[in-house]
């Protein structure tokens, strides 16, 4: 059973007084502890099937299902939960809360949880030592490099232990090198820990470590590469 | 949800408060100042209130009360025209121990020549006062202080009489001469006098109740033993005032109340019963009244407060939607960003509150420092726990309900959106 199915589906946005479908009838599958990258040119609808992948938007049209489960079956109280369960999110310019050290914001998914603090500390300083920065806990954002704030936003996608990675160009704010260091660390986690990783991106690096690549043009899915 | 969740977000709303220092210190000041004023205000009323009642309670002691004309509390004010009242009457009643009581009318007055044989002559107020007044009821008449060599009446006095201090100079008197005093009978009856009051005693009106309201003009008056005053100028109808004091453990109210019926069925209609009691409680509501009026002005001020809370959370809201996107990806529902965002503007409140909280405090005992030394009234200090605790949660409140509305704001935006801000 794939982790994420959409059948179908189509996304439209009000722009004003005029209609913009973003999706036209996608049907995509991801499989469970696969990389998938999804390419394409800007406007091609990808973000917008980062949204739908990562329950943060619903269909217009269609359906999409994550594990087996419709998310149209789902409530609005539901769905958060959910997200914060199974979906990680990592993001191109890290969108981590400044007020919070590296620590604070790895704990900030298990708040919402309910994970007690105990446990949240605990564990945060675990995957902040599995992403490379044991001394970086109570370190501000501000006070980190780019490659060390990815890698606290890496540690924060962790925090509930969820199936699914989705990481929206996390290395298009980093430099080739850095960002070489955050894709290796994304590929461990399918290849060892079995997370499923969805990249959306425009790097070829990140196409490369990818089992599949999906590439988008218009709404629509116009190629598929699978690699060995 | 588990209650470790709100302590988790009130932990992140400190931090975000704390992270806006000069933003948050400005907006707790808006709150602390209204808060200052009302804790303050309520605090000094309080104060001035239990000062009233204390010194109330002082004059009259545990078991004492008063029976005046009328009704003592009618939005008139006490009755203008004295009553009658039979003394032995009200001494028969259970429970009464003493009763003394004042009266007063103005007689004809002839003095003592002075060295040229000059004699002045003039309508004077007497009062008649009872001898119990200086051995039972000694806290009313504390402004009633007699010069060296001067006594105050006992029983069996008669044409005794003690002069205001002016009035004594006035007429030429000394103690030990004697005054004449024309009665109802048109006939002059000579008078002793056996004491004179203290100049200090009568021109200052320290003795405050006594000397003052209830005993006036003590320099131009002279006194003369109670039941003379049935002899001079008839039967007693015009009672100022009765002071009657209880028996070893009886209740004051119970008494008055049998004085009172026992009055009431002998004709005696228009006197009624005053305890400490019920002039604590009238003080009270009078008190209240004035605090409440205050209150409510000072708390125009919080209005002011809270209308800046609101102004910095929807700041706070529009500066954070990123924040407020990341919030509901990694899990928040729309539940919980309206906690954390309540959580911080009530934060904001509860944090002025508590500033104001020890301002209004300090205000108060600033006042219980000043207040003594400009108006020479000793203050009592009051401070409030159930006042402190209810302004606390107050104010805490006071910021939870201006944060409302931008909370709901953040709670209800689409994380998509929230996500894309800029």
């Amino acid at each position: 059973m794939p982790v994420l199915k959409l059948e179908g589906v189509t996304k439209d946005y009000a722009l004003g007084e005029t209609t913009v479908r973003a999706l036209r009838g996608l049907d995509l599958e991801v499989e469970k502890g696969e990389i998938l990258a999804i390419m394409g040119p800007s406007g091609s609808g990808k973000s917008t099937l980062m949204h739908i992948l990562g329950l943060l938007d619903t269909p217009t049209a269609g359906e999409a299902s994550i594990e087996g489960t419709s998310v149209e079956t789902l409530s609005e109280r539901q769905l958060p939960g959910l997200r914060g369960q199974k979906i990680g999110f990592v993001f191109q310019t890290f969108n981590l809360v400044e007020t919070l050290t590296a620590q604070g914001n790895v704990e900030l998914p298990m708040i919402f949880q309910g994970v007690k603090r105990d446990e949240r500390s605990r564990r945060a300083a675990e995957l902040l030592t599995k992403v490379g920065l044991p001394d970086r806990l109570l370190h501000r954002p501000s006070q980190l490099s780019g490659g060390e704030r990815q890698r606290v936003a890496i540690a924060r996608a962790l925090a509930n232990n969820p199936e699914i990675i989705l990481a929206d160009e996390p290395t298009g704010n980093l430099d080739s090198e850095t960002g070489k260091k955050i894709l290796e660390i994304l590929e461990r986690l399918a290849r060892e820990d079995g997370k499923t990783v969805i990249l959306v991106t425009h790097n070829p690096d990140a196409a490369a470590i990818a089992n599949r690549v999906v590439t988008l043009k218009d709404g629509r899915v116009v190629d598929e590469k699978r690699h060995a | 949800m588990r209650s470790g969740m709100l302590r988790d977000f009130l932990a992140l709303a400190g931090r975000s408060i704390l992270h806006r220092k000069r933003r948050s210190f400005l907006t707790v000041i808006g709150i602390s100042i209204g808060i200052t004023a009302v804790v303050g205000l309520i605090s000094i009323g309080l104060s001035l209130e239990k000062t009233v009642t204390d010194q109330v309670g002082k004059l009259f002691g545990y078991n004492t009360f008063l029976l005046v004309g009328g009704d003592p509390f009618s939005r008139h004010g006490p009755s203008e025209e004295a009553f009658q009242l039979d003394l032995g009457q009200v001494r028969g009643v259970d429970g009464v121990v003493a009763v003394a009581a004042v009266r007063q009318e103005n007689g004809f007055v002839t003095g003592l020549p002075d060295e040229t044989g000059k004699v002045l002559r003039g309508v004077l107020p007497v009062m008649g006062l009872s001898p119990e007044l200086a051995t039972d009821f000694r806290s009313f008449i504390g402004g009633l202080s007699l010069e060296k060599g001067g006594r105050f009446f006992v029983p069996g006095d008669a044409q005794q009489v003690i002069l205001g201090n002016r009035i004594a100079k006035d007429l030429h008197a000394t103690i030990g001469t004697t005054v004449l005093i024309e009665g109802a009978d048109k006939k002059d009856h000579p008078f002793e006098v056996i004491g004179i009051l203290d100049a200090a005693a009568s021109s200052e009106s320290g003795g405050g109740f006594s000397a003052g309201a209830m005993m006036p003009e003590t320099d131009d008056t002279l006194y003369v033993p109670f039941d003379m005053m049935d002899a001079l100028f008839g039967k007693s109808k015009d009672v100022l005032l009765t002071f009657v004091k209880t028996a070893e453990g009886t209740d004051v109210q119970q008494v008055a109340d049998r004085v009172e019926t026992a009055l009431e069925e002998s004709g005696y209609k228009d006197a009624s019963s005053v305890t400490s009691n019920d002039i604590s409680k009238q003080i009270g509501s009078v008190m209240g009244a004035v605090r409440g009026f205050l209150a409510g002005i000072a708390g125009i001020s919080l209005v002011v407060g809270a209308v800046g809370v609101m102004n910095t959370m929807y700041t706070s809201v529009l500066e954070r939607t990123r924040e407020i996107g990341v919030m509901k990806a990694v899990g928040a529902t729309n539940g919980h960003v309206l906690l954390i965002f309540l959580a911080e503007s009530g934060l904001l409140g509860f944090v002025g509150g508590a500033i104001g909280v020890v301002l209004g405090l300090g205000l108060s005992a600033l006042a219980g420092i000043l207040l003594p030394i400009f108006f020479k009234v000793p203050l009592a200090t009051v401070v409030s726990p159930g006042l402190i605790v209810g302004t606390l949660f107050f104010s805490f409140l006071l910021g939870a309900v201006a944060g409302l509305r931008p909370a709901r704001r953040a709670a209800k935006l689409p994380p998509v959106d929230a996500l894309r801000y800029e």
